[in-house]
């Protein structure tokens, strides 16, 4: 059995694929690099994996030849969630799909390694959903507006398009805190990953303005006292946000 | 007055208008300009009694002429009063965007002076954005009734969704309640506007055909201040979906704001329970295609407060089930209680390819605490296949949610057993013994 180690990213992942099959490698569990606190399996020899543009576009092709674009575009999903083990039940899916046992596999949403697949793609999108109204800019220097956010689920990517749209004119960056890297836009029609240099001055750049105060006075104004509901608040707007969002920040977590 | 004062006046005023969506739209950002419209609609925050914010929600001004029983900014109430200008609404809309704090301006307004002042002066902010400022995201105006229907026309061209408030459901307690309103002059912004956009939509559509009201209407009403049944109200606003074709109908449990003779006392608390079984049967017929007759009758006119309305519809005919989730239409899979439209797409798209077993709808996630009483599944022998109503209705009411506690200290409270002397055992009859052979 091999463990396999890979960059993390979604194409090393397919490569880490590609190479299992034509290698009829054992596989007994994924290593992504951005994972640094699980220790090696004693018990199994490590293999490495670099990523390879043309065998994940082989296996992007026969993805969408066995099932469709959508089936596609859903692992890709559930393997932004990061989830310990996603990469074996990927694989899992992958393996059946390919067996060609039963030419409607691919269709089938309740088969038994879609079904926990397709739930953690659920999870992701609706979270990235939720995320596009929950980035809180403020301005910072050089008119750019500043955002930090911390996703549970890796989905700064998802959201750029919304972005890129809405904000077109704008400059901005959306930085996520939990692993690191920004998205940068500040010409029309593009918006780039970046790592950021410095994350201390960059934290320092985000300070309210008379706006933000404006804004947590709307807040407070707009809801009516005798309808108070903290327990629909938490579920609406699960406290783990609320770090980051200026109008809860202030507030303490209400008592249930 | 500085903004952030008057911000705070009229967003307080503002605050018991419901309707805060900004769904039903989709435009993408004007050249050169800021921000666009998702046709999902984004919710950016949740205030802290659970209602999404994803408007700026304010008056323009809350200088009322008329003297409304229900409402907070009635013309007999003591209360400080203010008036924005235009480029501060605008400059609070543009720059709370920028920040991402809302998806659009929702712009309501007092009636001050006559209904076309007031009118013109919330079309003139919506125009002003659109055209000045090149904004694209989204703007509810609301409509006021009187006004010219050349100023509701060019409302249609700027704002994405307007609303007129009908507030109490019968024409009668309106005009009790709201001397100064009648059901005619809520009625006609929104018939206008149902008719042009009928115009509008009509025809080709080509990309110079202007965008009118894309998000449609949406109206409001209390629930709880007039002494409406559940029926009077979900029979009106099943009209409204059908004739005006309203996208949203709203109810909000009247919050008692005014002492006044005609309503209920300060002390009630909001029918908060109500107001929820209200919307429970509106989404029943908005999206899973259930009429207004059936969710309730003449025999039946109020929602039961203990069963959700789905469930309450299922009890009263056991004829449709239980349900063959392996061979019943779509339609019949959203009537039973406990699965919604996400299950129902998922056991259609799958139940192709495998057989819906208890373990499977388990595993998809389907809620069974109620659907389980209303299906049937491989796994139960065709003996059992049976439906009582009677039975069902007692397990799907919760019960209680905590029974009394124990207390550790307080002395143990033996059931008391009563002294073997006081019972009084049958005499038997020497015969009626079995003897031992």
């Amino acid at each position: 059995m091999v463990c396999i180690s890979y960059d993390s990213s979604f194409d090393g992942f397919l490569s880490a694929v590609f190479e299992i099959y034509s290698q009829r490698l054992d596989v007994g569990s994924f290593l992504p690099d951005r994972d640094t606190e699980t220790p090696a399996d004693l018990f199994q020899q490590n293999f490495r994996v670099e990523t390879n543009g043309d065998s994940a576009m082989r296996l992007r092709r026969a993805i969408v030849n066995q099932a469709s674009e959508d089936v596609l575009s859903l692992l890709s999903t559930a393997f932004l969630s990061e989830e310990a083990g996603i990469e074996m039940k990927i694989l899992a899916y992958l393996r059946k799909l390919f067996a060609g046992d039963d030419p409607n596999y691919g269709k089938n949403p309740a088969s038994p390694e879609m079904l926990p697949l397709y739930k953690i793609a659920g999870a992701v999108r609706h979270e990235a959903g939720n995320m596009l109204g929950m980035v809180r800019f403020s301005k910072g220097p050089g008119n750019f507006y500043i955002a930090r956010i911390e996703p549970k689920y890796d989905i700064l990517l998802l959201m750029e398009s919304h972005f890129r749209n809405r904000f077109a004119f704008e400059k901005w960056v959306i930085f996520d805190a939990k692993r690191k890297y920004a998205l940068l836009h500040d010409r029309v029609g593009e918006s780039r990953v970046v790592t950021l240099p410095d994350e201390e001055s960059f934290v320092k750049a985000i300070q309210s303005d008379s706006f933000t105060r404006l804004w947590q006075d709307y807040y407070k104004s707009i809801a009516i006292k005798e309808r108070e509901n903290p327990k629909l608040l938490r579920r609406c707007l699960p406290v783990r946000y609320w770090k980051n969002l200026p109008e809860r920040q202030a507030m303490a977590a209400p008592a249930l | 007055m500085d903004v952030r004062e008057k911000l705070n006046i009229l967003s307080a005023a503002a605050k018991y208008d419901v309707s805060c969506t900004s769904s039903g739209s989709r435009r993408s950002a004007p050249p050169r300009g800021l921000g666009d419209a998702c046709p999902a609609g984004i919710c950016h925050t949740w205030s802290s009694d659970g209602r999404c914010i994803s408007l700026l929600k304010i008056l323009l001004s809350n200088a009322c002429k008329y003297d409304c029983a229900y409402c907070a900014n009635r013309r007999s109430n003591d209360i400080p009063r203010a008036t924005f200008s235009p480029k501060e609404v605008i400059d609070l809309t543009l720059e709370f965007y920028r920040r991402n704090y809302i998806e659009g301006l929702f712009l309501s307004s007092a009636v001050v002076g006559s209904p076309d002042a007031t009118m013109e002066r919330l079309v003139r902010v919506a125009k002003e954005l659109r055209t000045v400022h090149r904004f694209g995201g989204y703007i509810h105006l609301k409509s006021i009734p009187g006004a010219s229907e050349q100023l509701l026309h060019e409302a249609g061209l700027y704002a994405d969704r307007t609303s007129v408030n009908i507030e109490v459901p019968s024409e009668r307690s309106l005009t009790y309640l709201a001397p100064e309103k009648n059901y005619k002059s809520v009625y006609g912004p929104m018939n206008y506007f149902a008719e042009r956009k009928i115009e509008y939509s009509a025809g080709r559509i080509g990309r110079y055909t202007p965008n009118f009201l894309p998000a449609g209407q949406s109206t409001q009403m209390i629930v709880g201040a007039s002494g409406e049944s559940d029926f009077d109200i979900l029979t009106l606003s099943a009209g409204f979906y059908k004739q005006q074709r309203l996208k949203r109908v709203y109810f909000s449990g009247y919050v008692p704001v005014n002492a006044d003779k005609r309503l209920p006392a300060l002390t009630t608390k909001p029918p908060l329970l109500r107001e929820h079984r209200l919307y429970q049967a509106d989404w029943l017929m908005r999206f899973y295609k259930f009429e207004y007759n059936e969710i309730l009758d003449a025999r039946h006119p109020n929602l039961d407060p203990y069963l959700d309305p789905k469930a309450g519809w299922a009890l009263r005919h056991p004829e449709f089930f239980p349900v063959d989730l392996q061979t019943a239409d779509y339609e019949m899979i959203l009537r039973v209680p406990g699965i919604g439209v996400k299950s129902a797409n998922l056991i259609v798209s799958s139940r192709r390819f495998c057989k819906i077993r208890l373990e499977t709808l388990k595993k998809m996630g389907v809620v069974l605490k109620r659907a389980k009483y209303f299906i049937y599944h491989p796994d139960i022998p065709a003996g059992v296949r049976q439906f009582y109503p009677e039975l069902i209705r007692p397990l799907l009411i919760a019960p209680p949610k905590h029974s009394q506690q124990l207390d550790l200290f307080s002395p143990p409270t033996t059931l008391a057993l009563p002294s073997p002397s006081s019972i009084a055992l049958p005499a038997l009859a020497a015969s009626a013994l079995p003897v031992a052979v």
